[in-house]
């Protein structure tokens, strides 16, 4: 990866971020965006493993920081997700931009399994509720802000790459 | 697989392992520990980030609630417009207030009591009567000044005719007693109706707009010195004798709400010191407006003689303007002209 494309793709990481912590509370919707899970794939596609688990660990830190009942949990199931999209790119991460879309979604939907299991709140009718309904909607709000970033970035680094 | 890109996978794998070791650390944490760590991350790298949430949190709040806020700011404008109505009562009320330290004894507090109908605006039903010591033929007045007369007395109520009505007449005189006449209603259509007039003034009497006109305690219902209203214009009459001026009341019917009405024993004892500061500043608006008028007028008398002046003194050959004679111009002939280099 060319200093070009990692200035954007850092960029594009701070963007994300940022838009987690301004635009979600504004929505305030039960199965909102998860922009952070968008940023960490959005690194770990580009990085070694090693350096996508650090991205995703250091970020789910940032995001538990705020709930702290449930410290530790976001790290863990962000650190999966880095390590494991990091991992499964060359065979998972391809052209198609509808095949990213999926990634993202397989992303969220891993993140927030490993999350509700891991802080161990949720129980019962709440847990399954959460894992069949809640999370799947959530999952697929994330691809769709997935699938615009893709689309808005790949003409760029494209470009750059040529 | 190259011995470089082993090495490199075992770090990434030893790299994640570290990460998810720390993350179930940080979740098996007593609370006090977690708390304190999850502090010191808000407190620093998470500071800037939270204060974003906070603002997105305000703003969302201020979206949501933007209805809600509009409603009420909708009534607390209608509350505030009724506040005016209300401080306007309290200021009416204080008045009156001073109006009855200033009276002192001999009068009687009554309310207008409302619920008039239409066409009943001449007359007002008080809530005083004979039980309260209300006389028929008493002055009612207010603090702004006379509001008119009893006409009929019952045990708890009584009826008095305001100045507006036909039958309504006060003598009055001017401020400094130069000018006496008759009040009356001023009989006209429209917004005029509600006007007054001094009729009778001698013609000798002039009276200047914004005199204050009292009662001049003639007849024996109202007491010398109750503010009836001011000046506004001399009338035209056929009559040659006497002068007619219109009158602003002092008092407006629709601010009619408390009253005062006096005895007879206060009638005799006399009012006028009750008004005397009103009427005293009202004169002092007259002379300075007078003052003002006059200067104005001189000022302007003396720009427009500075005016001629000068127009008669550019007007003079003598002046030391610059005239072309004759002879001069005859002097400047072409071949005059043409000999010079």
């Amino acid at each position: 990866m060319n200093s070009g494309r990692s200035w954007l793709t850092a960029l594009m990481f701070a963007f994300l971020v940022g838009l987690h912590f301004t635009v979600r509370p504004i929505l305030d919707w039960r199965s909102g965006i998860d922009f952070m899970v968008v940023a960490v794939l959005l690194v770990a596609v580009r990085v070694r493993p090693g350096t996508a688990a650090l991205v995703g660990f250091l970020l789910g830190l940032i995001a538990d920081a705020l709930t702290p009942e449930a410290f530790g949990a976001g790290a863990l199931a962000m650190t999966i997700v880095g390590f494991g999209a990091s991992s499964l790119k060359a065979a998972f991460f391809a052209e198609n931009v509808a095949l990213n879309a999926v990634f993202v979604f397989v992303g969220k939907l891993v993140h927030d399994i490993v999350f509700v299991v891991a802080e161990r709140r949720l129980g019962g009718m709440t847990l399954l509720t959460q894992l069949v309904w809640w999370t799947p909607l959530a999952a697929l709000a994330t691809a769709l802000v997935g699938l615009l970033v893709m689309t808005l970035l790949r003409p760029t680094l494209e470009r750059r790459r040529t | 697989m190259p011995r470089g890109a082993r090495t490199d996978s075992r770090a990434d794998t030893a790299i994640a392992i570290a990460c998810v070791a720390v993350s179930l650390l940080l979740l098996i944490l007593p609370n006090g520990a977690r708390d304190r760590t999850a502090a010191v991350i808000r407190g620093t790298v998470v500071a800037p980030l939270a204060a974003m949430q906070e603002r997105a949190a305000l703003a969302r709040r201020a979206f949501v609630d933007y209805d809600s806020l509009v409603r009420v700011a909708d009534s607390t404008i209608r509350r505030s417009q009724q506040l005016d109505a209300v401080a306007a009562e309290n200021a009416r009320l204080r008045s009156l207030l001073g109006l009855g330290r200033s009276l002192s004894w001999g009068f009687v507090p009554a309310e207008a009591l409302a619920g008039r109908g239409m066409g009943d605006d001449r007359t007002l039903v008080l809530s005083a009567g004979s039980r309260a010591g209300v006389e028929r033929f008493s002055a009612v007045v207010t603090a702004d000044g006379l509001v008119g007369l009893v006409d009929q007395v019952d045990a708890t109520t009584s009826v008095a005719i305001t100045w507006p009505h036909p039958e309504f007449r006060v003598s009055a005189t001017s401020a400094d007693g130069t000018a006496f006449g008759i009040v009356a209603a001023h009989q006209a259509l429209g917004v005029d109706g509600w006007l007054l007039e001094l009729r009778g003034v001698p013609f000798r009497s002039s009276l200047r707009a914004g005199t204050p006109i009292v009662s001049s305690g003639l007849g024996g219902i109202y007491p010398r010195g109750i503010l009836i209203g001011t000046v506004i214009e001399e009338l035209r009459s056929t009559a040659g004798w006497a002068r007619t001026y219109l009158l602003r009341p002092a008092v407006r019917p629709s601010d009619i709400t408390s009253v005062m009405i006096l005895n007879p024993e206060r009638n005799a004892e006399g009012v006028e010191s009750v008004w005397a500061a009103q009427v005293e500043s009202m004169s002092k608006r007259v002379v300075s407006a007078g003052d003002s008028l006059q200067r104005r007028q001189r000022d302007s008398l003396a720009a427009v003689a500075a005016r001629a002046d000068s127009i008669a003194r550019a007007a003079r050959p003598d002046s030391g303007a610059r005239v072309v004679r004759p002879d001069s111009a005859a002097r400047r002939s072409p071949t005059d002209s043409a000999r010079r280099p």
